[in-house]
């Protein structure tokens, strides 16, 4: 199991990197684990708002349909196409398959450090 | 383990209804409990969450015969139910979520009954090779429910009739409904009905969590929130206007020539038409796709604008009409 230094993460076991003004959201690599192979993924739109605890994406997989929590608020600018059509790529490399990429965010503080989130999910 | 269980059943055979209240007791199960909802519908195709609609079943054949057409929230394929067929939903808290146990509880009952079930992968439930019960999953927030399908005696060429559908010409994304052999427990059980079904499915229920279910009615919920939920999964946006684009071409021979079109259509929505014809007017098929985009997908929305044409040239306008003909009763 992967844990990037780099990155924040929420207890609902999405990633979040913070690039100056804008943050790129995925899911972790926990995440892809429990969820088995993934065969579809729908992504909101650019413009749309996303609310920290709200769902705005879901995945599908061979055992389940999940949806994905906001983990921050803010305004999408940017949504990863290539995920749409090759939802693999999340099981293959989760912090690489970004879901959607957004500025004007609060409520990182809320986030917890990679050390943090490994002691969460191994607690689990 | 779940400390308290809860049964439930719906009173209608409604999937609008059946489906809110699912979703209602999802977001308002309790820690540590563990709810069986049982619930009928009468004729209806339900889809998977990222299905399209027009791909896996005869959806505009199925609404004409007064059924309908629903979306669920899990994944995988296709459905056909009617009041032959009986569905439960296991819904829990992550923690008390346990796939095998909720199992337990169906091939238990089925079992018991003499019905020879086995659990086949991850999704199904076997009776000498056959599917008696398809399975499905759902996710959200900690927030889990499991469901599945009981055919107790569904009529097989309507199931058939609307889950067939032959669409080479339709390109689509979204996620494929595998067919699968279907077999009813009335095979083994011939006066086997859904009422005697349900009480042997509580009885189960019971037996395997080890504590008496608290019953729960549907008049005792939040009525205000249950009516959010049902227009929800009623509405077009839901059902139909989903995100998963395609394209569909579609062709028609008349006596003034042969006709192509190519759809491109987004959220349900024409947004693309490429018109092709050999016909010796073509002003008549340039004239098509500003016509038809932005137009919802549907046989009637279709007709109702390419009635707006207009021209002063009476062979075109006959034209127009037998297009309009064609894709007022076209499968979409």
């Amino acid at each position: 199991m992967e844990f990037r230094a780099e990155l924040l993460y929420s207890k609902d076991h999405e990633w979040v990197k913070v690039e100056g003004d804008t943050v790129l959201i995925g899911i972790t690599d926990y995440a892809q684990s429990e969820l088995g192979d993934i065969v579809f993924v729908n992504l909101p739109e650019e413009g749309d708002e996303i609310k920290a605890g709200e769902a705005f994406a879901d995945v599908e997989s061979v055992k389940a349909v999940s949806d994905v929590l906001g983990p921050v608020d803010g305004t999408i600018i940017a949504v990863n196409e290539e995920i749409l059509d090759a939802p693999e790529l999340i099981n293959e490399s989760p912090y690489d398959a970004w879901f959607v990429k957004v500025e004007d965010f609060t409520g990182t503080e809320e986030l917890l450090s990679a050390e943090e989130y490994q002691a969460f999910v191994e607690g689990a | 383990m779940a400390e308290q269980i809860t049964y439930i059943e719906s009173t209608q055979n409604d999937p609008y209804w059946n489906l809110a209240l699912e979703e209602y007791l999802l977001m308002h199960c309790k820690e540590s409990e563990c709810i069986l909802y049982l619930w009928q519908n009468a004729r209806t195709i339900v889809v998977g969450r990222n299905q399209n609609v027009w791909k896996e079943c005869k959806a505009a054949e199925l609404e004409r015969d007064g059924g309908h057409v629903v979306r669920r929230l899990s994944g995988g394929g296709a459905v056909y139910h009617d009041l032959g067929n009986l569905n439960f939903t296991f819904v829990a808290r992550k923690e008390e979520y346990d796939l095998d146990r909720q199992l337990e509880v169906i091939l238990r009952a089925v079992q018991k009954l003499g019905v020879p079930a086995e659990r086949s992968g991850r999704n199904d439930i076997l009776a000498d090779g056959g599917k008696i019960s398809g399975n499905a999953y759902y996710e959200i927030d900690g927030r889990c429910y499991h469901h599945g399908t009981l055919m107790v005696d569904v009529d097989l060429n309507e199931l058939t009739r609307y889950l067939t559908v032959s669409k080479e010409k339709l390109k689509s994304k979204g996620v494929d409904s595998v067919r699968s052999r279907v077999r009813n427990l009335s095979d083994y059980v011939p006066d086997l009905t859904v009422g005697c079904l349900k009480t042997v499915l509580k009885k189960s229920f019971e037996d395997v969590y080890g504590h008496t279910a608290q019953e729960r009615k549907k008049a005792d919920l939040n009525q205000e929130e249950l009516e959010a939920l049902h227009r929800k999964f009623c509405s077009w946006e839901w059902i139909y206007g989903r995100k998963i684009d395609f394209q569909y071409e579609m062709a028609k021979r008349f006596s003034w020539g042969q006709i192509e079109l190519q759809l491109q259509v987004e959220g349900g929505q024409i947004e693309e038409v490429q018109a092709y014809s050999d016909a010796l007017r073509p002003e008549i098929i340039q004239a098509l796709p500003t016509y038809l985009e932005h137009v919802r997908y549907n046989n009637h929305a279709i007709c109702e604008r390419l009635s707006l044409y207009r021209s002063s040239d009476q062979e075109s306008e006959a034209m127009m009409e037998d297009i309009r003909r064609w894709l007022g009763t076209a499968e979409l």
